[in-house]
């Protein structure tokens, strides 16, 4: 396993971040860790990076304790965060050879392959303070892939960035892992970028781990009924009857829902059923369920 | 090697800094403002009657080395400590707010290394500060009362009075105790660096550095803290006074430079302990 993350627990001020959180990551996978604000994602990337102290648990990479010997399980891992902090006073480059002399062994060829990598060469001499949002983020991209990382860790990376943007980032890192075996843990509350990219999730809820797996094991295990009903106020009245939930107004009904009784239920209600079809379920609709699980 | 390296890096950024500087610029106009103050025909001939009255020729007494020393004597404590403060209570607390630690953490780094590589850099800008005043201070005076003369140290608190007459060993005493000076500002750095290892906004940590040491000066005033004011932080720092002494006072020296050396090294192990136990988080 390139990742080990075992029994993580965690409080801030007395208040629970992470309620023995564990999973694996192995060597080459693209990892999601999903959850909202808060849900504890950051905390864990933290604990990974030895920013943050467990109350329990460890996490190792590649083997090796970051809690016990942090400098040499760092050696070989690159991070990027949703809002990386440059010295937005020194140029890009600078800025590279500076974050860069904390690991050693980086010359300036390398630091120029990377910057060529990332398409930032002719901006790369400009101080960062004159940088968009996109461009510090392949700073940023720049930055963690020196030295020859074997892992990356993603928090929130693709924020803020627009769909060209994020498509660049997504087609960046899965071309890592492509060229280089890459084992990557993205760390996201963007659904669909999970979805895309991600061999496997692990969805993490105020500090618990909700679920665990692959994201083609979700959409398999989650098939769901949409109907479309009229009147509109019919489908609030059936959805709280049958359990389900309204989106994109549809009725969504739970995959084991028998759809004949749904649809005879509807016209006793005195409405008409347009459509019924069987809907893959997406991550997000999963993610509210386990969010409206807990918030009952 | 690697170390060397880092320090480069740490210096450059403390150093490409604009914050940096604005102590350097207030210094240069402070000192500009002295030497237009020393051409009044008034101010000169208040300064040469202090002299005449304590004997001492004033075309000779009143020079560059003079006006030198009353520079560093009389404004570095007082003016210079902001800059100290303002520098040193930034170069962690500001990083961690500007969210630059979190990318610094990232690396296979210890963080007293990192700690290690910052508060030299601080002692270094301190030292290097008050070495640039000690010299734009002289050249300045240079230019408005020429090179000759000899020179004349005091201070009523320090119970300091002596005069070298010639330029030589004069300077001799100038350049070791602006050495001593920019050790003993090190201790206003390494406050300011204890508090910016705290979690605290880096404006509040050179607020409570600067509030230590006006405390210290203030306390050691009572009448209560009289008796023990050779005990005090601020007393101690001012002790370079002594090298000025015709017999220089080795032991006197040794005995305050070790106290002070001591508290700095005791200040960052203390900032060390407190950031070690920090969590880094967005």
């Amino acid at each position: 396993m390139m990742l080990e993350i075992e029994g993580l627990k965690k409080k801030f001020a007395g208040k629970p971040a992470l309620r023995e959180v564990g999973f694996s990551v192995k060597e080459g996978e693209v990892f999601g860790l999903l959850g909202h604000n808060g849900a504890g994602k950051s905390t864990t990337l933290g604990i990974l990076l030895g920013m943050v102290a467990p109350d329990a648990g460890e996490t190792k990479i590649d083997g090796i304790s970051v809690q016990k010997n942090r400098s040499d399980a760092l050696k070989k891992v690159g991070a990027i965060f949703e809002s990386p902090g440059f010295y937005d006073y020194l140029s890009g480059y600078r800025n590279l050879q500076l974050l860069t002399s904390y690991s050693g062994g980086v010359t300036n060829a390398a630091i120029d392959d990377v910057v060529r990598r990332v398409e930032m060469d002719d901006r790369i001499h400009s101080k960062v303070g004159t940088y968009s949002h996109g461009m510090r983020q392949r700073l940023a991209l720049a930055q963690a892939l020196l030295p020859e990382p074997k892992v990356l860790l993603l928090d929130e990376p693709t924020d803020g960035l627009d769909p060209e943007g994020i498509k660049w980032f997504r087609d960046f890192i899965l071309g890592l892992r492509e060229e280089r075996g890459m084992t990557v843990l993205f760390n996201s509350h963007l659904l669909a970028e999970v979805e895309q990219m991600c061999d496997r999730v692990v969805i993490l809820q105020e500090g618990q781990k909700v679920f665990e797996g692959g994201s083609a094991d979700l959409e398999e295990d989650h098939l769901v009924l949409s109907f479309e009903v009229e009147p509109p106020e019919l489908r609030q009245e059936l959805a709280e009857e049958f359990g389900g939930s309204l989106r994109e107004n549809k009725l969504v009904l739970p995959k084991d829902f028998d759809p004949a009784q749904a649809v005879k239920r509807a016209v006793e209600k005195g409405g008409q059923v347009r459509e019924v079809r069987r809907v893959k379920r997406s991550l997000e609709d999963l993610y509210l369920e386990f969010s409206r699980k807990v918030s009952r | 090697m690697m170390f060397l390296t880092q320090l480069r890096g740490e210096l450059t950024k403390l150093f490409a800094r604009r914050r940096t500087y604005v102590g350097y610029g207030v210094f240069l106009v402070f000192e500009l403002i002295l030497l237009v103050t020393f051409q009044i025909d008034s101010v000169r001939s208040q300064q040469e009657d202090f002299m005449v009255q304590n004997g001492l020729a004033a075309d000779k007494y009143f020079s560059s080395l003079t006006v030198t020393f009353m520079v560093m004597a009389f404004s570095l404590f007082l003016l210079g400590s902001i800059y100290f403060a303002l520098v040193s209570g930034d170069i962690v607390a500001k990083e961690v707010e500007d969210g630059n630690m979190r990318m610094v953490l990232a690396r296979p780094i210890s963080r007293f290394r990192i700690l290690l590589l910052k508060f030299i850099s601080v002692c270094l800008y301190t030292i290097t500060f008050v070495i640039f005043v000690g010299i734009t201070g002289y050249a300045m005076a240079v230019i408005a009362l020429g090179v000759d003369g000899g020179m004349m140290a005091f201070s009523p608190k320090m119970k300091l009075f002596a005069v070298y007459p010639e330029w030589g060993p004069g300077m001799l005493r100038l350049v070791i105790a602006a050495l001593l000076i920019g050790v003993s500002m090190c201790t206003i750095s390494a406050v300011g660096f204890l508090f910016s290892c705290m979690k605290m906004k880096p404006a509040t940590a050179t607020i409570m550095a600067l509030s230590v040491l006006f405390l210290d000066m203030v306390l050691q005033e009572f009448p209560i803290f009289k008796p023990y004011e050779a005990n005090f932080i601020t007393y101690k720092m001012s002790s370079w006074l002594f090298a000025f002494e015709n017999h220089f006072p080795w032991a006197k020296l040794a005995d305050n430079f070790v106290f002070l050396i001591g508290l700095d090294l005791s200040l960052f192990a203390i900032a060390c302990v407190i950031f070690q136990m920090r969590d880094f988080k967005t």
